[in-house]
């Protein structure tokens, strides 16, 4: 016979719901009151704004619905619609955020604080519908930030976050927040539907600083330039990727205070404190990792997790502090930079290198959606724990689950 | 392209030679920059010219508001297409000057007054470093393999004239230019993601409807001269000049010339025939 | 407001923009934008008009002006359009200038899309018909026989110049039965003029597609625009017509001056064939058939009401 106890109660300040992470997206979307939202259907993204379109036709949305003719033109339709002065919403997936790829660097130096949820999704060849992030690991460099959530509630929640961080005057850069597909889209789960009138105190209505287009106040917005002006454009959008950082950690803080749930802000950690060996994670592999730590510590095993959230701005400095005490660290990728290794553990690799001198791994798998099961991460902490102490040279890149390649 | 064809020019008499334009947005007739290295040696580098030993101007209007010799090497020697004397040419400092009437010489030859290949002819001369057949290789490369062998044939026919025609001297010094000439704001004072509304910099308006800072009637070789008592006042010059250069008054229209480029249409499209085009000799220009 | 003479003094496109001498699409621009006026929105993309009137830090419009791409000038004035909407300023016009590249070719799918879904801009297409910007290459718009450096000469028949006709940009709009569809000629300008008042008065898709001669690119002398763009109708080559709420109108019955007059007189043209040319003339005598028959299949008819609600 198993015995079962309720489940503890989760926070809860709207209506808390089965619903899908495409739904609580949409309704993220929704209750952050765009004026524009502007999209293409691409599986698994569709059901978000198929709700958007319901919520719409149902009067419980309010706003102008662009259906486009491809994604190239969803991302240019809100990009002009904020260098209009209006507050814009997206959403798409694989082949259809490669598509906005040249659109996407347009917003970020002129200062467009578009957000837009982005359900990662294997890029062909092979053409694949499951989860990858080699979709929104490329845009690094776009001038988008970059955040990775774990579950539906985490999806619902960023949407406000994120245009409350975007529309910083500070900040003012666009964010894609990207969410597993299938894990975390089409996955039923509990969500706080969190309220209008919540979501209205939290985020207050955009009110455009520095570009709008209005002829009672003229104002050139994007122009062709020389040489003499580009460079200083492309320094103030770094600085502002900078700034973004501490608008991050802050505004979770303030969610946290007035939803009672908060992420940690760029990265969030588990069971860290004491431990020897950690592995970084991101997306929904962390749920499982979760449980992992908690196996491999019941063994006796000095393992820690951290969950990265932003990649874009990446961590460094928190990172730093996290690994200081670690003796081996793993980072996992669903991505990967061909020929070097996982784009995240390039980039901590990148970080930490002032820091430490201890062997950095990289882990591959669940590439192109396959599973990731718990023995795939037991794994990964196997294998971080048998570099431990024996300096750089134990890095290297290690495919788990590949057939026929030792991992 | 007469850069280009003056590296090939170079090459042809035995030099190591490098030509680029600086690429901005080269309109037909507009200012453009343009820099040719040649020496002895394999030449690496690979930036803008900042210290010329020779400076070309093709058109003489630009000294009006361009130092021309700023940076140019002691000895160096600045050549220029002018009806002027080269001893009658005052600039920033005593320099070395060779001049040359191009633009007959280009209108007579090519039917254009396209003057950059006959100031290869006066370089040519000028320097005395590239031989007339130098020029011509490099005419022949370069004009006749985009355009056609009739008109490069055409150009070298300038060239040639034009290398006959070139006179030296020494230019004056005494012409005194402003410090900077251009706006250029730190990267905290740019307007945020230049979005930028109207405004006012030292170096004048900025921003919307600011093209009227950038004076294009420079660019101009022939002008337009109205006779008020043809004119009908059917407005069509007014109409279609696409610099908007000519506004309506009481009973005919006015011609103004700070943007005219000289394009014609006005006259073309004059029924009475009462503008027509004449040359614009260099003492006329507008600042 | 359809006279030369009742057009307001005022400019909203201004001096100092660095156009070519005689360059036809600043025309369209500056005399578009006097009738549309100061509550106006212009959307540019990449392409020559961007350059020479939008090149920092300087502006040639009086007016809010916005650039993102190439290709995306019909949504990009959509997006604008929507946004101005909810901020409570749908009477502000939103215009689009687009070259023939960004229309024709790179902006097709884009145009199609903001025509389909009715989107409230006018499109103006200043149709120099190759890519100019970018060093006079063909274009989709580029007419059959005419020289560009992609479509350079030789002893091939890869090297007679553009081997294909014109891509017929007005009538892919017809298919989409927008409010507006007009093509003008800078040659003609109450006929111009008329139809810019029409196209900024309705509301919906607008197109206009306006024949703007490229003195460089078309080899020919930078005061012939005007000239060439009366021929190019004259000629039969360029039809004037307008296609209103379902009506196909042809605006004017030329005079069907021999092509050769219009040919002659710009160098792209120079080497043509007398078999090419032969070509072109049964091309204008077809199209103008063709055109016939559909004015006549889409003349005026009995209104049925159509609701649109948005």
């Amino acid at each position: 016979m198993i015995e079962m106890k309720p489940a503890v109660k989760l926070p809860t300040t709207g209506e808390r719901r089965m619903v899908t992470g495409d739904y609580a997206a949409a309704w993220g979307a929704m209750v952050s009151r765009p004026q524009v939202v502007a999209a293409y259907p691409i599986t698994p993204q569709t059901m978000i704004i198929e709700h958007l379109a319901e919520f719409l036709a149902a009067g419980k949305f309010d706003a102008e619905m662009m259906r486009v003719e491809s994604e190239h033109s969803a991302m240019s339709a809100v990009i002009a619609a904020e260098a209009t002065g209006v507050r814009a919403y997206t959403a798409t997936s694989s082949q259809g955020l490669a598509l906005m790829h040249e659109p996407l660097f347009v917003s970020p130096p002129m200062h467009l604080p578009i957000v837009m949820s982005v359900v990662n999704r294997t890029v062909a060849s092979p053409l694949g519908i499951w989860v990858e992030h080699n979709d929104t690991m490329p845009q690094r460099d776009t001038g988008w930030m970059q955040i990775y959530v774990e579950d539906g509630q985490e999806a619902l929640d960023m949407v406000l976050q994120g245009y409350k961080v975007a529309e910083q005057p500070l900040v003012e850069l666009p964010m894609m927040i990207g969410m597993d597909a299938f894990l975390v889209s089409h996955t039923i789960e509990s969500v706080d539907l969190i309220s209008q009138e919540d979501a209205d105190a939290f985020l207050p209505p955009y009110k455009p600083v520095h570009a709008y287009l209005d002829p009672q106040r003229p104002m050139v917005v994007g122009a062709a330039a020389p040489p003499e002006y580009i460079q200083e454009v492309r320094w103030e959008t770094d600085l502002r990727m900078r700034r973004a950082a501490e608008f991050l950690e802050e505004t979770d803080r303030e969610f946290g205070r007035k939803f009672g749930r908060t992420y940690g802000g760029m990265i969030e950690t588990y069971r860290l404190e004491d431990a020897d060996v950690a592995l970084m994670t991101l997306g929904t592999v962390t749920s499982t990792a979760r449980e992992v730590v908690d196996r491999l510590r019941a063994q006796g095993e000095r393992v820690g997790l951290i969950k990265l959230r932003s990649f874009r701005p990446f961590p460094a400095e928190r990172l730093q502090d996290a690994t200081a005490h670690l003796k081996a660290f793993g980072v996992y990728d669903r991505a990967v930079s061909y020929g070097v290794g996982g784009p995240s553990y390039i980039e901590a690799r990148n970080a930490l290198y002032d820091t430490t001198t201890m062997p950095i791994l990289s882990f591959l798998a669940g590439l192109g959606g396959r599973d990731v099961t718990p023995q795939d991460v037991e794994l990964m902490f196997k294998k971080t724990l048998a570099a431990a102490g024996r300096g750089r040279r134990a890095s290297g890149v290690h495919w788990i689950g590949t057939r026929g390649v030792s991992p | 392209m007469a850069a280009q064809a003056l590296a090939v020019a170079a090459s042809h008499d035995g030099y190591s030679a490098i030509a680029f334009p600086f690429f901005g947005a080269e309109r037909r007739g507009a200012p453009v920059l343009a820099f040719t290295r040649f020496g002895e040696e394999r030449l690496r580098v690979r930036t803008q010219v900042y210290e010329p030993h020779f400076v070309v101007v093709l058109d003489e209007s630009l000294v009006e508001t361009v130092d021309v010799l700023a940076g140019l090497r002691p000895g160096g020697m600045v050549i220029v297409n002018t009806t002027r004397a080269p001893d009658r040419l005052v600039l920033s400092k005593k320099a070395k000057s060779a001049t040359v009437d191009a633009t007959t010489i280009a209108l007579k030859h090519t039917k254009q007054a396209a003057v950059n290949t006959a100031m290869l002819g006066a370089f040519a001369k000028a320097t005395g470093l590239i031989t007339l057949e130098g020029v011509e290789a490099g005419i022949m490369e370069v004009f006749g393999r985009r355009l056609s062998k009739e008109i490069a044939d055409r150009n070298v026919a300038a060239a040639r004239a034009a290398y006959e025609a070139t006179r030296l001297g020494e230019g004056d010094s005494g012409r005194v230019y402003a410090k900077a000439t251009k706006w250029l704001p730190t990267a905290q004072e740019l307007p945020p993601g230049l979005a930028t509304p109207p405004m006012e910099t030292p170096f004048g308006r900025v921003g919307v409807g600011s093209s009227p800072s950038n004076l294009t009637g420079g660019w101009r070789v022939n002008k337009p001269v109205l006779d008020g008592a043809e004119c009908t006042n059917c407005l069509l010059c007014w109409f279609y000049c696409p610099d908007g250069s000519i506004t309506r008054g009481e009973k005919i229209v006015e011609i103004h010339y700070e943007y005219c480029k000289g394009c014609g249409i006005c006259a073309a499209v004059c029924a009475p025939k009462a503008i027509h085009m004449e040359r614009e000799i260099e003492e006329e220009v507008k600042a | 407001m359809t006279t030369v003479k009742d057009l307001p003094r005022e400019d909203y496109f201004l001096s100092g923009h660095t156009a070519c001498p005689g360059c036809g699409g600043a025309m369209v621009v500056r005399e578009v934008m006097k009738v549309l006026g100061p509550n106006t929105v212009v959307y540019m993309p990449a392409s020559c008009l961007l350059i020479f009137s939008d090149m920092y830090p300087y502006n040639a419009f009086k007016v809010p002006s916005l650039q993102i791409l190439f290709e995306t000038s019909a949504i990009a004035a959509a997006g604008v359009k929507r946004a101005l909407k909810r901020l409570g300023k749908d009477d502000t016009t939103v215009v689009a200038f687009a070259g023939d590249g960004g229309t024709a070719d790179i902006g097709m799918q884009a145009l199609s899309g903001a025509a389909e879904r009715n989107e409230d801009i006018l499109y103006v297409c200043y149709d120099n018909e190759a890519y100019m910007n970018t060093g006079i290459q063909r274009s989709g718009t580029t007419p059959f026989g005419a020289w560009t450096t992609t479509t350079p000469l030789g002893s091939t028949s890869e090297g007679q110049g553009k081997n294909e006709f014109k891509k017929d940009v007005p009538r892919i709009l017809m298919a989409h039965d927008v409010p507006y569809v007009a093509t003008a000629s800078l040659g003609f300008p109450a006929d111009f003029l008329k139809k810019v008042d029409k196209a900024k008065a309705k509301k919906g898709f607008r197109y206009l597609h306006v024949l703007a001669p490229c003195p460089v690119g078309w080899r020919a002398e930078s005061d012939s625009t005007v000239d060439l763009a009366k021929l190019a109708v004259e000629t039969g080559i360029f039809t004037l017509l307008e296609y209103e709420d379902g009506v196909l109108t042809l605006n004017r019955e030329p005079r069907f001056t021999p092509v050769r007059e219009y040919l002659k007189l710009q160098g792209r043209f120079k080497h043509l064939s007398e078999g090419q040319i032969a070509s072109i003339e049964r091309w204008v005598k077809d199209k103008w058939e063709r055109d016939r028959a559909l004015a006549k299949a889409l003349g005026p008819k009995p209104k049925v009401p159509v609701a649109i609600v948005r």
